[in-house]
């Protein structure tokens, strides 16, 4: 019984917690994209940094990830999300969504080309991750606010 | 007029009278430079580790505009353009505006050129990077008169100025005789010019040297330049590794990206000797920590 209950407020939390994540502001969905993209990067930047063994299915799951940021971005800056939640977008983004578009499809295009090669070493990894490495800072430079948080 | 606005009137001519002399544009003479031989390959380490073309751009003909609270400023054109860029300009030329801030027609440059820097420069260092930058393409393009708003387009004001804000002195005193502590002070207070976004500034625009590279408000409008000195609002986390691995790769340990304006800084650092990047996280950790 008491198993029952539990079960079923887990099940309605688990509810809750998606609900809240629908509704939550496009500046936190997009932030929460974001860090995911990072802990992605954490795992791939990991291994050619030599603090974590090479694992290849690893690192092809990161690139899925960052496919997924890669589909999403796109659609979480509509106008009007331009301040507010501590939101880092830069007015750039709005000013010149042309060149935000560029190096968003940077970014996927290298994020395709590193799921195509599949790397299986940590020499592969290194090829196929330091053009996606490329296109974040690549972005960063001009959209981003620079913040210390 | 009455009595007070005579003698008030009185009493700024002196003032002015006074300051004319001390705020004179400074040379330094031939006479003065070392013998040395230019070399254009130190040159372009040089110009890699200063991050001219950061500013000057790619192919150092300069116009970019830079916004400030004083007015804009035009990044001039330093390509060895005879007619618009610096072609016709000596090695001592470069050397007086680098270190003094003096053009070599004798006036102030404003202080968005970071020779308060590059004051700590060795003359022989610029000296290679004139033979460097006469090695580039020419680039013919007319940089247009700074936008400087009253009184600051005065410009023998700037004398004033450097008087307070112009010192050639290291800003940390040497904490040891090791070359590599002393290479990574040089590259980051004379060459680098790192303090002059990560060190605040007073409302003269001077920096202030008792929060050195303690961060400040990002001088390019919204967000902030990060405190990089070994304070738990700043680096204390990262080890010096880690510094060296961030110059190199753009990652912070959290695997943050760099961003803004840093891309540029640390894609050109990256290019230098490995050696170069130890030697600035040797000296960003023992740098005073500060809030």
């Amino acid at each position: 019984m008491v198993r029952i209950i539990s079960m079923g407020s887990l099940l309605a939390l688990q509810l809750m917690a998606s609900v809240a994540w629908a509704a939550d502001p496009v500046q936190e969905q997009r932030s929460e994209l974001m860090k995911g993209a990072r802990d992605a990067a954490k795992t791939v930047g990991g291994m050619l940094k030599g603090e974590l063994d090479f694992d290849a299915a690893a690192a092809m799951e990161s690139f899925q990830v960052w496919a997924d940021v890669a589909a999403r971005t796109g659609d979480l800056f509509p106008e009007g999300s331009e301040t507010g939640y501590d939101t880092e977008a830069r007015e750039t983004i709005w000013t010149d969504r042309e060149g935000f578009n560029q190096k968003l499809s940077e970014f996927t295009q290298a994020v395709d080309g590193a799921i195509e090669a599949s790397p299986q070493s940590i020499e592969e990894l290194k090829a196929s991750a330091g053009p996606v490495f490329k296109t974040c800072k690549g972005c960063h430079e001009g959209y981003r606010i620079e913040d210390e948080s | 007029m009455s009595k007070a606005i005579k003698w008030l009137l009185a009493a700024a001519g002196l003032m002015a009278l006074l300051l004319w002399p001390l705020t004179r544009p400074l040379t330094v003479s031939g006479v003065d430079l070392p013998d040395h031989r230019p070399d254009p390959v130190n040159g372009e380490q040089v110009f890699i580790a200063g991050g001219c073309d950061s500013c000057h751009g790619e192919n150092l003909a300069g116009g970019l505009e830079l916004r400030s609270g004083f007015g804009t400023f035009l990044v001039p054109n330093i390509s060895p353009d005879l007619a618009t860029g610096i072609g016709g300009w000596t090695a001592l030329d470069l050397v007086n505006s680098m270190m003094l801030g003096t053009s070599p027609e004798g006036r102030h440059y404003y202080p968005a050129f970071p020779y308060t820097s590059y004051t700590r420069m060795k003359v022989q260092d610029i000296i290679d990077l004139k033979a460097y930058i006469d090695t580039r393409e020419p680039a013919n393009n007319r940089v247009g008169p700074h936008q400087i708003a009253f009184p600051w387009s005065l410009r023998r004001g700037i004398g004033l100025w450097k008087l307070m804000y112009l010192d050639q002195a290291p800003v940390v005193a040497p904490a040891s005789a090791d070359p590599a502590w002393e290479r990574g002070r040089y590259l980051v207070e004379a060459v680098g010019h790192c303090g002059e976004c990560h060190t605040a500034r007073n409302p003269l625009g001077g920096m202030k040297l008792s929060m050195w590279l303690a961060g400040g408000p990002d001088p390019e409008g919204e967000g902030r330049v990060p405190n990089i000195t070994p304070h738990p609002d700043g680096l204390q986390a990262w080890s010096a590794a880690d510094i060296v691995y961030y110059l190199e790769s753009g990652f912070t340990p959290d695997f943050d990206t760099v961003g803004g304006s840093m891309v540029k800084v640390q894609e050109h650092i990256a290019l230098l000797p490995a050696s170069d990047r130890q030697a600035i996280a040797l000296y960003l950790k023992s740098v005073p920590a500060r809030p």
